[in-house]
Protein backbone atom coordinates (compact mmCIF):
# COMPACT_ATOMS: atom_id res chain seq x y z
CA UNK A 1 0.00 0.00 0.00
CA UNK A 2 1.42 3.72 -1.08
CA UNK A 3 0.56 5.90 1.77
CA UNK A 4 1.31 9.96 1.99
CA UNK A 5 1.24 11.61 5.31
CA UNK A 6 1.38 15.40 5.52
CA UNK A 7 2.54 16.69 8.63
CA UNK A 8 5.71 15.07 10.61
CA UNK A 9 4.35 15.66 14.43
CA UNK A 10 3.71 13.03 17.22
CA UNK A 11 0.76 11.34 15.26
CA UNK A 12 2.10 11.67 11.34
CA UNK A 13 5.59 10.64 13.18
CA UNK A 14 4.07 7.83 14.50
CA UNK A 15 2.02 6.61 12.06
CA UNK A 16 4.52 6.62 9.62
CA UNK A 17 6.49 4.46 11.47
CA UNK A 18 3.93 2.09 12.29
CA UNK A 19 3.05 1.37 8.54
CA UNK A 20 6.73 1.66 7.11
CA UNK A 21 7.58 -1.36 9.94
CA UNK A 22 4.62 -3.28 8.56
CA UNK A 23 6.25 -3.19 5.44
CA UNK A 24 3.87 -0.53 3.43
CA UNK A 25 5.53 2.53 1.07
CA UNK A 26 5.43 5.80 2.80
CA UNK A 27 5.96 9.17 2.16
CA UNK A 28 5.89 11.92 4.56
CA UNK A 29 5.80 15.64 4.24
CA UNK A 30 6.98 18.49 6.22
CA UNK A 31 7.67 21.52 6.18
CA UNK A 32 10.39 21.94 8.74
CA UNK A 33 13.47 19.29 8.23
CA UNK A 34 13.87 19.20 12.21
CA UNK A 35 10.38 17.24 12.21
CA UNK A 36 11.58 14.20 10.06
CA UNK A 37 14.26 13.77 13.38
CA UNK A 38 10.88 12.08 15.14
CA UNK A 39 11.10 9.28 12.40
CA UNK A 40 14.22 7.92 13.79
CA UNK A 41 16.83 6.09 11.63
CA UNK A 42 15.37 2.98 11.46
CA UNK A 43 12.35 4.64 9.20
CA UNK A 44 12.65 3.33 5.44
CA UNK A 45 10.30 5.47 4.22
CA UNK A 46 10.89 9.09 1.48
CA UNK A 47 11.11 12.49 3.51
CA UNK A 48 9.74 15.48 1.37
CA UNK A 49 10.31 18.83 2.73
CA UNK A 50 7.51 20.89 1.36
CA UNK A 51 4.16 22.55 1.68
CA UNK A 52 1.59 19.92 1.65
CA UNK A 53 -0.80 22.36 0.03
CA UNK A 54 1.75 23.20 -2.71
CA UNK A 55 0.38 20.83 -5.65
CA UNK A 56 3.60 20.12 -6.81
CA UNK A 57 4.98 19.45 -3.59
CA UNK A 58 2.16 16.59 -3.51
CA UNK A 59 3.43 15.18 -6.98
CA UNK A 60 6.60 14.50 -5.54
CA UNK A 61 5.30 12.69 -2.80
CA UNK A 62 3.66 10.59 -5.37
CA UNK A 63 0.31 11.64 -4.39
CA UNK A 64 -0.99 10.15 -8.08
CA UNK A 65 -0.48 7.16 -7.16
CA UNK A 66 -1.02 7.16 -3.93
CA UNK A 67 -3.63 4.84 -1.96
CA UNK A 68 -3.99 6.60 1.19
CA UNK A 69 -3.49 9.74 1.86
CA UNK A 70 -3.40 11.48 5.69
CA UNK A 71 -3.37 14.65 6.50
CA UNK A 72 -2.23 15.55 10.44
CA UNK A 73 -0.44 18.99 10.27
CA UNK A 74 -1.31 20.86 12.98
CA UNK A 75 -4.27 23.24 11.03
CA UNK A 76 -7.14 22.55 10.42
CA UNK A 77 -7.39 24.58 6.47
CA UNK A 78 -4.04 23.13 6.22
CA UNK A 79 -5.33 20.04 6.39
CA UNK A 80 -8.94 20.24 4.57
CA UNK A 81 -7.32 22.32 1.70
CA UNK A 82 -4.60 19.12 1.17
CA UNK A 83 -7.05 16.56 1.49
CA UNK A 84 -9.49 17.92 -0.96
CA UNK A 85 -6.52 17.93 -3.49
CA UNK A 86 -5.64 15.01 -2.69
CA UNK A 87 -9.34 13.06 -3.23
CA UNK A 88 -10.86 16.00 -5.55
CA UNK A 89 -8.02 16.84 -7.51
CA UNK A 90 -5.90 13.54 -8.02
CA UNK A 91 -8.60 11.34 -6.64
CA UNK A 92 -6.99 9.33 -3.87
CA UNK A 93 -9.23 6.73 -2.62
CA UNK A 94 -8.70 6.77 0.73
CA UNK A 95 -8.40 10.02 2.30
CA UNK A 96 -8.30 11.18 6.12
CA UNK A 97 -8.10 14.69 7.87
CA UNK A 98 -8.00 15.78 11.27
CA UNK A 99 -9.84 18.25 12.21
CA UNK A 100 -9.93 19.85 15.64
CA UNK A 101 -12.56 22.39 15.56
CA UNK A 102 -15.61 20.35 16.15
CA UNK A 103 -18.19 22.83 13.63
CA UNK A 104 -15.86 22.67 10.85
CA UNK A 105 -15.20 18.78 11.17
CA UNK A 106 -18.92 18.42 10.52
CA UNK A 107 -19.47 20.53 7.61
CA UNK A 108 -16.43 18.54 5.68
CA UNK A 109 -17.91 15.50 6.59
CA UNK A 110 -21.21 16.21 4.94
CA UNK A 111 -19.00 17.36 1.96
CA UNK A 112 -17.91 13.64 1.54
CA UNK A 113 -14.51 13.98 3.37
CA UNK A 114 -13.67 11.50 5.79
CA UNK A 115 -12.88 12.84 8.84
CA UNK A 116 -12.16 12.80 12.79
CA UNK A 117 -11.85 15.43 15.41
CA UNK A 118 -9.57 14.55 17.98
CA UNK A 119 -11.21 17.07 20.49
CA UNK A 120 -14.89 15.20 20.23
CA UNK A 121 -12.95 12.30 20.99
CA UNK A 122 -11.25 12.92 23.69
CA UNK A 123 -14.30 14.66 25.10
CA UNK A 124 -15.98 11.16 25.11
CA UNK A 125 -13.62 9.83 26.39
CA UNK A 126 -13.14 11.66 29.47
CA UNK A 127 -17.32 11.85 29.72
CA UNK A 128 -17.56 7.89 29.23
CA UNK A 129 -15.03 7.35 31.91
CA UNK A 130 -16.51 9.56 34.40
CA UNK A 131 -20.06 8.76 33.31
CA UNK A 132 -19.74 5.32 32.42
CA UNK A 133 -16.31 4.07 34.46
CA UNK A 134 -14.75 3.06 31.27
CA UNK A 135 -11.89 4.21 29.77
CA UNK A 136 -11.64 3.13 26.23
CA UNK A 137 -8.40 4.18 25.87
CA UNK A 138 -6.75 2.47 28.68
CA UNK A 139 -9.39 -0.56 29.50
CA UNK A 140 -7.85 -2.54 31.66
CA UNK A 141 -6.93 0.48 34.09
CA UNK A 142 -10.69 1.23 34.62
CA UNK A 143 -12.21 -2.39 35.63
CA UNK A 144 -12.04 -2.18 39.69
CA UNK A 145 -13.74 1.26 39.43
CA UNK A 146 -17.35 1.86 40.23
CA UNK A 147 -19.39 4.14 38.33
CA UNK A 148 -20.52 7.53 39.35
CA UNK A 149 -23.72 7.90 39.52
CA UNK A 150 -25.74 10.77 38.17
CA UNK A 151 -26.79 13.45 40.50
CA UNK B 1 -29.41 39.93 -0.68
CA UNK B 2 -29.73 43.67 -1.77
CA UNK B 3 -31.91 45.02 -4.25
CA UNK B 4 -30.45 44.61 -7.94
CA UNK B 5 -29.07 48.36 -8.55
CA UNK B 6 -27.58 48.69 -5.10
CA UNK B 7 -23.73 47.40 -5.37
CA UNK B 8 -23.62 43.79 -3.23
CA UNK B 9 -22.67 43.73 0.45
CA UNK B 10 -19.19 42.78 0.26
CA UNK B 11 -17.58 40.56 4.05
CA UNK B 12 -13.33 40.63 3.20
CA UNK B 13 -12.00 38.50 5.33
CA UNK B 14 -8.50 39.27 6.57
CA UNK B 15 -7.14 43.23 7.39
CA UNK B 16 -3.76 42.86 5.78
CA UNK B 17 -2.31 45.15 3.22
CA UNK B 18 -4.60 43.45 0.62
CA UNK B 19 -7.78 43.69 2.53
CA UNK B 20 -7.20 47.30 4.12
CA UNK B 21 -7.01 48.73 0.61
CA UNK B 22 -9.74 46.47 -0.50
CA UNK B 23 -11.84 47.60 2.07
CA UNK B 24 -10.98 51.33 1.39
CA UNK B 25 -11.70 51.23 -2.61
CA UNK B 26 -14.79 49.65 -2.13
CA UNK B 27 -15.90 51.93 0.56
CA UNK B 28 -15.40 54.87 -1.69
CA UNK B 29 -17.39 53.40 -4.41
CA UNK B 30 -20.43 52.75 -2.00
CA UNK B 31 -20.26 49.50 -1.44
CA UNK B 32 -21.39 48.03 2.05
CA UNK B 33 -18.05 46.29 3.42
CA UNK B 34 -17.61 44.70 6.73
CA UNK B 35 -14.00 43.59 7.26
CA UNK B 36 -12.87 40.37 9.64
CA UNK B 37 -9.96 40.90 11.19
CA UNK B 38 -8.21 38.28 13.78
CA UNK B 39 -6.06 41.05 15.66
CA UNK B 40 -7.83 43.36 18.01
CA UNK B 41 -5.17 45.80 17.87
CA UNK B 42 -4.60 45.55 13.89
CA UNK B 43 -8.46 46.18 13.34
CA UNK B 44 -7.76 49.27 15.81
CA UNK B 45 -5.56 50.94 13.67
CA UNK B 46 -7.80 49.67 10.44
CA UNK B 47 -10.39 51.26 12.22
CA UNK B 48 -8.65 54.47 13.03
CA UNK B 49 -7.71 55.04 9.56
CA UNK B 50 -11.26 54.51 7.67
CA UNK B 51 -13.55 55.95 9.95
CA UNK B 52 -16.43 54.08 8.80
CA UNK B 53 -15.68 50.93 8.11
CA UNK B 54 -17.56 47.94 9.46
CA UNK B 55 -15.15 45.95 11.35
CA UNK B 56 -15.11 42.43 13.21
CA UNK B 57 -12.99 41.40 15.34
CA UNK B 58 -12.96 37.29 15.05
CA UNK B 59 -11.97 34.28 12.83
CA UNK B 60 -13.51 34.18 9.37
CA UNK B 61 -13.61 30.59 9.51
CA UNK B 62 -15.44 30.15 12.44
CA UNK B 63 -18.80 29.23 11.46
CA UNK B 64 -20.50 30.39 14.60
CA UNK B 65 -18.39 34.02 13.81
CA UNK B 66 -19.21 34.02 10.60
CA UNK B 67 -22.96 33.88 11.05
CA UNK B 68 -23.07 37.03 13.14
CA UNK B 69 -21.61 39.20 10.16
CA UNK B 70 -25.02 39.08 7.99
CA UNK B 71 -23.34 36.44 6.04
CA UNK B 72 -26.46 35.33 4.81
CA UNK B 73 -27.21 38.64 2.65
CA UNK B 74 -23.60 39.24 1.57
CA UNK B 75 -23.21 39.15 -2.97
CA UNK B 76 -19.53 38.67 -2.15
CA UNK B 77 -17.01 37.14 0.44
CA UNK B 78 -13.26 38.02 -0.08
CA UNK B 79 -11.04 35.42 1.01
CA UNK B 80 -7.84 37.94 1.52
CA UNK B 81 -5.90 36.62 4.08
CA UNK B 82 -2.03 35.69 3.52
CA UNK B 83 -2.50 32.33 3.90
CA UNK B 84 -3.86 29.73 1.42
CA UNK B 85 -5.16 27.16 2.99
CA UNK B 86 -7.26 30.03 4.88
CA UNK B 87 -8.86 31.48 2.45
CA UNK B 88 -9.88 28.76 0.85
CA UNK B 89 -11.86 27.34 4.23
CA UNK B 90 -13.45 30.91 3.81
CA UNK B 91 -14.83 30.52 0.52
CA UNK B 92 -15.60 27.21 0.84
CA UNK B 93 -17.77 27.71 4.30
CA UNK B 94 -19.41 31.24 2.12
CA UNK B 95 -20.67 29.32 -0.31
CA UNK B 96 -21.71 25.75 1.03
CA UNK B 97 -22.92 26.80 4.29
CA UNK B 98 -24.03 30.42 3.65
CA UNK B 99 -25.28 30.21 -0.09
CA UNK B 100 -23.13 32.99 -0.54
CA UNK B 101 -23.37 33.69 -4.77
CA UNK B 102 -19.79 34.71 -5.45
CA UNK B 103 -16.45 33.96 -3.79
CA UNK B 104 -12.79 35.58 -4.31
CA UNK B 105 -9.81 34.20 -2.88
CA UNK B 106 -6.37 35.86 -2.93
CA UNK B 107 -3.99 33.28 -4.00
CA UNK B 108 -0.41 33.52 -2.60
CA UNK B 109 0.69 30.91 -4.14
CA UNK B 110 0.52 30.95 -7.68
CA UNK B 111 0.79 27.35 -7.95
CA UNK B 112 -2.95 26.94 -6.72
CA UNK B 113 -5.06 29.43 -8.89
CA UNK B 114 -6.22 25.71 -10.96
CA UNK B 115 -6.61 23.88 -7.18
CA UNK B 116 -8.98 27.32 -5.60
CA UNK B 117 -10.90 27.12 -8.87
CA UNK B 118 -11.27 22.69 -8.97
CA UNK B 119 -12.22 23.36 -5.59
CA UNK B 120 -15.23 25.49 -6.06
CA UNK B 121 -13.73 29.05 -5.28
CA UNK B 122 -15.28 31.35 -8.10
CA UNK B 123 -12.39 33.64 -8.77
CA UNK B 124 -9.19 32.98 -7.57
CA UNK B 125 -6.87 36.09 -7.71
CA UNK B 126 -2.85 35.84 -7.53
CA UNK B 127 -1.21 38.68 -7.46
CA UNK B 128 2.11 36.93 -7.77
CA UNK B 129 1.38 35.64 -10.65
CA UNK B 130 -0.12 38.91 -12.58
CA UNK B 131 3.22 40.50 -11.09
CA UNK B 132 4.92 38.07 -12.97
CA UNK B 133 2.92 37.91 -16.14
CA UNK B 134 3.86 41.61 -16.55
CA UNK B 135 7.42 41.61 -15.21
CA UNK B 136 8.25 38.95 -17.77
CA UNK B 137 6.12 40.61 -20.62
CA UNK B 138 8.74 43.21 -20.14
CA UNK B 139 11.61 41.53 -19.68
CA UNK B 140 10.79 38.32 -22.37
CA UNK B 141 10.29 40.01 -25.66
CA UNK B 142 10.85 43.71 -26.97
CA UNK B 143 7.91 42.62 -29.53
CA UNK B 144 5.46 42.68 -26.40
CA UNK B 145 4.83 46.43 -25.63
CA UNK B 146 1.85 46.58 -23.72
CA UNK B 147 -0.11 44.05 -21.39
CA UNK B 148 -3.40 44.24 -19.97
CA UNK B 149 -4.07 41.81 -16.93
CA UNK B 150 -7.73 40.20 -15.38
CA UNK B 151 -8.26 38.48 -13.21
CA UNK B 152 -9.41 35.68 -14.96
CA UNK B 153 -5.88 34.61 -15.79
CA UNK B 154 -6.17 35.73 -19.21
CA UNK B 155 -4.63 39.26 -20.82
CA UNK B 156 -4.36 41.00 -23.61
CA UNK B 157 -0.93 41.66 -24.83
CA UNK B 158 -0.12 43.73 -28.02
CA UNK B 159 2.53 42.68 -30.26
CA UNK B 160 4.35 44.23 -33.11
CA UNK B 161 5.44 42.01 -35.71
CA UNK B 162 9.06 42.18 -36.50
CA UNK B 163 10.01 43.78 -39.75
CA UNK B 164 9.89 40.70 -41.75
CA UNK B 165 7.07 38.46 -40.11
CA UNK B 166 5.97 35.68 -42.29
CA UNK B 167 2.65 36.68 -41.13
CA UNK B 168 2.37 39.52 -43.42
CA UNK B 169 0.34 38.72 -46.50
CA UNK B 170 -1.86 35.70 -44.74
CA UNK B 171 -5.55 35.64 -43.75
CA UNK B 172 -6.72 36.11 -40.25
CA UNK B 173 -7.95 32.82 -40.64
CA UNK B 174 -5.13 30.78 -41.97
CA UNK B 175 -3.06 31.71 -39.06
CA UNK B 176 -2.90 29.30 -36.01
CA UNK B 177 -2.21 30.46 -32.53
CA UNK B 178 -0.67 28.64 -30.06
CA UNK B 179 -3.35 27.60 -27.10
CA UNK B 180 -6.35 29.21 -28.30
CA UNK B 181 -4.65 32.64 -28.82
CA UNK B 182 -7.18 34.73 -30.21
CA UNK B 183 -6.40 37.90 -32.78
CA UNK B 184 -9.02 40.45 -31.13
CA UNK B 185 -7.63 43.57 -32.53
CA UNK B 186 -5.11 45.13 -35.53
CA UNK B 187 -3.54 48.05 -34.65
CA UNK B 188 -2.74 49.68 -38.50
CA UNK B 189 -1.16 52.95 -38.99
CA UNK B 190 -2.09 53.88 -35.46
CA UNK B 191 -5.96 52.52 -36.28
CA UNK B 192 -7.58 49.88 -34.66
CA UNK B 193 -9.25 47.68 -37.46
CA UNK B 194 -11.53 44.99 -35.99
CA UNK B 195 -9.73 41.24 -37.54
CA UNK B 196 -12.44 39.38 -40.23
CA UNK B 197 -11.58 36.17 -41.51
CA UNK B 198 -10.45 37.59 -44.75
CA UNK B 199 -8.74 40.61 -43.07
CA UNK B 200 -4.70 40.28 -44.66
CA UNK B 201 -1.86 41.35 -42.11
CA UNK B 202 -0.13 44.21 -43.42
CA UNK B 203 3.51 45.38 -42.24
CA UNK B 204 4.31 46.93 -39.77
CA UNK B 205 0.67 46.07 -38.09
CA UNK B 206 0.60 45.99 -34.40
CA UNK B 207 -1.64 42.83 -32.91
CA UNK B 208 -3.57 42.85 -29.68
CA UNK B 209 -4.28 39.03 -28.84
CA UNK B 210 -5.96 37.49 -26.45
CA UNK B 211 -4.53 34.51 -24.09
CA UNK B 212 -4.06 32.80 -21.02
CA UNK B 213 -1.35 34.57 -18.81
CA UNK B 214 0.98 31.70 -19.04
CA UNK B 215 0.78 31.19 -22.88
CA UNK B 216 1.91 35.08 -23.48
CA UNK B 217 5.73 33.89 -24.20
CA UNK B 218 4.38 30.72 -26.94
CA UNK B 219 2.06 33.63 -28.81
CA UNK B 220 5.06 35.97 -28.46
CA UNK B 221 7.53 33.35 -30.05
CA UNK B 222 4.75 32.18 -32.33
CA UNK B 223 4.61 36.02 -33.84
CA UNK B 224 8.12 36.79 -33.62
CA UNK B 225 8.57 33.39 -35.82
CA UNK B 226 5.76 34.04 -38.68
Amino acid sequence: MRVIIVGCGRVGARLARQLDAEGHHVAVVDQLVSAFNRLGRDFGGEMIVGNCIDEAVLRRAGVASADCFVSVTNGDNRNLMAAQIAQRIFKVRRVITRVYDPIREAVYRELGLETFCPTSLGADLIRDYFIEGVNRGHPAASVDKPAVRAS
Amino acid sequence: MSGSGDPPYVIIVGGGKVGFHLARHLIERDYEVTLVEKDAARAEWIEHQLGTVSIMVGDGDEMAFLATTGIERAGVVIGATGDDEDNLIVCQLAKIKFNVPRTIARVNNPHNVAVFRALGVDAPVSATELLMGLIEAELGSELVRGVAVKASGTCLVDLALPPVSGFVGKRIADIALPKGGIIVCIVRAGKPVIPEPATIIEPGDELVVYSQLADVAAVGEALAKG
